[in-house]
């Protein structure tokens, strides 16, 4: 055997800056097919306008709005004497019934949209790959027991449940985000996620993991869970369109602990009274319901066109 | 008297892909007699099956026919309408597929499949009739007539794919493409059913064109091999021919790497490289890169596929010589 | 020290028995039979090659000495550095692990068995991290050597490739190389070439047998070809259902084959000469399951020697399955009418 290193052995580059150029590389590759499907592109156009409007907010604050006057929560205009007023110049989108302005309202809300949204599917994928992984792996009473509590996630009605469960616990953004992803972690995504696992079980490069001397987390964390990495990402994007959904229905019934979101802002308007006569108040409904329905449109458009990312089959040749 | 049945003319075939244009076929022409058979022999993805595909129109959607012409009896394949495409398909032409457990329904009985298939060509076959052909096919193939109830699970391997040779001979077809029909079979089973494609080719007279990878197999059912690499016909000549007198490098390359079980044990010589990627096919001769006798001009011209001796084509610059 | 002849592997009465039909309310009764009571050894540094036709129990054997299942009865020695035999078959955690290093598998698909998401350079060094051999630096060295031995040169040029940026047999040399970095001393080769191409398999099987001979690893070569077997292996046994009925020196095997079977599966091979009239193999009927087998001869049924005294030979009729026996010069076969 040759003992002398061939210098084209040598690494002249650390393991890690080629890791992230591979990275970086099949995300650029990614990109490519994702952009081929249009209705990817106008969703992530809405998801990128949404986050402008989060992140212009402080920055409105500090420079033109003033503070007294557009404050999300206590802000209240002097000028003018009755509210809810509708659109004008101050105003782009009026004021709400209690004078706040709903433009500053809308902005402020959309990064706790963002942040429950990204943080219930995180919490949901996390649990759902690794238990979907593990009762594959395992089988037997792992298996059915991780699905006997899916099923039983599966049949419960999941508002009613959570609106039982606001009964014993104040709700907020965050502890909303932990029990969508929990539930829905242990609900109807570890079903999908095992099926998928189970496809991976069978291939030749487990076996072959096994006969290196592989324990179980090794193949399971190694080999099973980035291999449901696609289909979890995919599975990410429907989450947060659940999650914002949620959020809205929860605060129009008042349930949750928020002092403004999008869901709240309508809640208020009903709790006004300004419900029944919404055709002449739109503009408390209008702006944050469509807002929902845009992100959630907007998530639920990336993630079909990641489906022809992740599943070549649905690919253009 | 005109004895052809079919003529493939500078048949070129490309999918559009989308990094770019394959390859697939490239002025591929040879002809085939009534009652002739044929192999084609090539490694994956030298057009072997591609040309299968085009002579039954089934072709992918992406693919695009560049130049070139089947015709079949005289008529142009590529030019037919559907309804001519259909009546072609399957009484004409047919085929035998590898996979035999795919070309069968699981939830239908064999013999109804068979009886299907003639259904949609022979218009109202009546059933007593039909299920008579039946039987005498499944008689032709070495099937035992009691099998016709059957569902294909309760057929064996070997069966399966004789119940396939017998749709596939239900319309009594001028030629038969057979399509690697014993790769997935193990040598004795592999064995019979070579056997009986040999016998019904001969008792038929019917054409066929046998494709496989394995030149052993093929040697043991056509008269006439045509060698394929990268999409082009390299050689074509009878089978003793070839075996004896290989004149292109690749065909010589490709049984001398067979190892083989009789004979004195030598160490086989592995081809250099690989199969070239047919997005970007080599200047010249698709071979050159992998070759030992190529030369300046392998490399820019694209040598003429010509008879080198009667009945005995090559496309090569540099042929090896004939053995005396 | 090994003589050159000493087993490294052996292996005694390996059994494999599946059930069939079981459910949760009712434990089977039936097992289909996948590997019988097979015994026979590798000496260090040689090849056998395993031959049979699908389901006659090959790949389940490979999976048994790999310890992917574990057997039903039976024990595999395998010969340590000092000369000890120690019996896989009954090996259980760390130690379990520590043998890994030294039995490998190289397997049939280069398609799958090759993690798709890992970079040529994690699926290589897989073992070497699960076993914590080597710092990153001496693991990136010890992957680069070896794949430069295998044939993918310059190594650094395939390192961070992952699998579908490589043709079939370069992902066949990285199934190669990963199952010889730590160094084993045998190798479960599982149809390794079957799926490649053939002006590709030539190399593949060549570079093998080169491993072989610099690093003394013994190969147990599964496949259906004989004549792959041939080229590959210094033994050959031959396998049918659950049982290997024949086995001996790969070129006396093929030159004079003793059992029925054998000798159908070698005239069955196709001549690659358009002269040649191959005679029909001698053999009738087709394969089935070994469930429950009855206790006679495994190829009674297909047997034309045992058809030649009508209504069946009593012999074969009536005893077991004939044992495994020396026919003269270590060529063993297991019939009764030899």
């Amino acid at each position: 055997m040759n003992t002398s290193l061939n210098p084209s052995l040598r690494l002249y580059e650390p393991l890690w800056r080629i890791r992230l150029r591979n990275t970086w590389k099949s995300l650029q590759d990614n990109w490519v097919l994702f952009a081929e499907n249009k209705i990817g592109l106008v969703g992530l156009a809405i998801i990128l306008f949404y986050a402008l409007l989060a992140a212009l907010h402080p920055i409105l604050i500090a420079t033109v709005w003033d503070e007294k006057i557009y404050d999300p929560f206590i802000g209240n205009d002097p000028r003018i004497y009755n509210h809810p007023s509708p659109p004008s110049q101050d105003h782009l989108l009026g004021t709400d019934p209690m004078g706040r302005d709903i433009l500053s309202q809308l902005m402020y809300s959309t990064r706790n949209e963002f942040v429950l949204g990204f943080l219930a599917a995180a919490i949901t994928v996390t649990i759902a790959t690794s238990i979907g992984a593990m009762a594959a792996y395992f089988g037997k009473w792992v298996d059915t027991i991780f699905m006997r509590i899916a099923d039983l996630m599966n049949i419960l009605p999941f508002i009613a449940l959570l609106v039982v469960l606001s009964a014993f616990v104040r709700m907020n953004m965050w502890t909303l985000a932990l029990v969508i992803g929990v539930l829905s972690g242990f609900g109807g995504a570890t079903i999908i996620f095992k099926a998928q696992a189970l496809t991976i079980m069978v291939k030749p490069y487990i076996e072959a993991a096994r006969i290196a001397g592989g324990s179980h987390w090794h193949i399971i964390f190694y080999h099973i869970v980035p291999n449901l990495m696609p289909l979890a990402f995919l599975n990410m994007m429907f989450t947060v369109t659940g999650a914002i959904f949620t959020e809205a229905a929860l605060s129009f019934f008042g349930l949750l602990n928020i002092r403004v979101s999008w869901g709240i802002m309508i809640y208020t308007t009903q709790a006004a009274g300004y419900m029944l006569r919404s055709i002449e108040y739109w503009y408390l409904i209008f702006p944050a319901g469509l807002s929902i329905t845009l992100l959630c449109t907007a998530f639920y458009l990336i993630g079909r066109a990641m489906d022809s990312v992740v599943n070549p089959r649905l690919r253009r040749r | 008297m005109n004895n052809t049945l079919l003529a493939l003319k500078d048949l070129t075939v490309e999918y559009k892909t989308r990094k770019g244009y394959v390859s697939a076929i490239d002025g591929v022409s040879f002809d085939l007699q009534y009652g002739e058979s044929m192999g084609l022999v090539g490694e994956s993805g030298c057009g072997k099956t591609s040309i299968a595909m085009s002579l039954l129109r089934l072709m992918p959607e992406n693919a695009i026919v560049r130049r070139g012409e089947i015709l079949l009896d005289g008529q142009n394949i590529l030019q037919m309408d559907e309804r001519q495409v259909r009546e072609m398909r399957w009484a004409r032409i047919s085929m035998v597929f590898q996979a035999a457990m795919n070309a069968l329904n699981p939830v239908y009985r064999v013999g109804d499949q068979i009886t299907e298939a003639m259904h949609q060509h022979r218009g109202d076959l009546p059933p007593l009739q039909a299920r008579a052909r039946v039987e005498e096919l499944f008689q032709l193939v070495g099937i035992d007539a009691k099998m016709i109830d059957r569902y294909p699970h309760e057929f064996s391997g070997g069966m399966r794919q004789r119940a396939v040779i017998a749709m596939a001979l239900a319309c009594s077809p001028s030629l038969i493409i057979a399509d690697e029909p014993t790769t997935a079979l193990d040598v004795i089973v592999q064995d019979q059913v070579l056997r009986e494609l040999r016998r019904i080719q001969a008792q038929l007279n019917m054409s066929m064109i046998y494709i496989s990878h394995d030149i052993a197999v093929i040697a043991e059912v056509a008269k006439k091999i045509g060698v394929m690499y990268a999409g082009r016909m390299v050689e074509l000549a009878a089978s003793g021919d070839i075996f004896h007198t290989p004149r292109h490098p690749y065909t010589a390359a490709l049984m001398s790497a067979f190892p083989s079980i009789k004979g004195p044990k030598t160490r086989l010589v592995a081809l250099p490289g690989e199969p070239p990627d047919l997005l970007y096919p080599p200047q010249g001769c698709r071979f050159h890169p992998r070759c030992s006798r190529a030369s300046e001009i392998c490399q820019k011209q694209t040598p003429p596929f010509e008879t080198i001796q009667p009945n005995h084509w090559v496309a090569c610059w540099n042929p090896l010589e004939a053995r005396a | 020290m090994n003589t050159p002849d000493s087993p490294l592997i052996k292996v005694e009465n390996l059994s494999l028995y599946f059930p069939v039909g079981s459910s949760f309310f009712q434990r089977s009764k039936s097992h289909i039979h996948a590997v019988d009571e097979i015994s026979f050894s590798i000496p260090l540094g040689r090849s056998l090659a395993l031959v049979g036709e699908s389901g006659c129990g090959k790949t389940s054997t490979g999976k048994l000495l790999t310890r992917l299942v574990d057997p039903t009865g039976g024990h595999i020695y395998l010969r340590g550095k000092d000369g000890s035999l120690a019996d896989l078959a009954a090996l259980k955690g760390d130690e379990l692990k520590r043998f890994r290093r030294r039995v490998q598998m190289i397997f049939q698909d280069p398609y799958e068995s090759l993690n798709p998401r890992l970079t040529i350079f994690d699926t290589v060094a897989e073992p070497l991290l699960v076993q914590g051999l080597g710092s990153l630096g001496e693991r990136e060295e010890m992957v680069a050597r070896l794949l430069e031995q295998v044939g993918l040169t310059p190594a650094s040029s395939f390192l961070f490739r992952f699998p579908h940026e490589l043709s079939g047999g370069q992902r066949q040399r990285v199934a190669i190389a990963r199952a010889l970095v730590v160094r084993p001393d045998f190798v479960v080769a599982d149809e390794p070439t079957s799926m490649l191409d053939v002006s590709i398999r030539t190399g593949v099987m060549n570079l093998m047998m080169e491993l072989a001979d610099q690093l003394g690893l013994s190969y147990l070569y599964i496949t259906h070809d004989l004549a792959v077997a041939r080229y590959t292996s210094h033994e050959l046994a031959v396998m049918y259902m659950g049982k290997i009925v024949e086995h001996g020196e790969t070129e006396e095997v093929l030159a004079n084959p003793l059992h029925p079977y054998t000798q159908a599966l070698i005239s069955a091979v196709p001549a690659p000469d358009p002269a040649y009239q191959r005679p029909a193999p001698a053999i009738r009927g087709g394969i089935s399951k070994p469930i429950d087998p009855a206790p006679r001869c495994r190829f009674y049924e297909r047997c034309l020697r045992a058809a030649q005294t009508a209504g069946g030979d009593p012999v074969c009729r009536e005893n077991d399955h004939p044992r495994l026996e020396d026919k003269g010069g270590g060529h063993f076969a297991a019939c009764y009418k030899v």
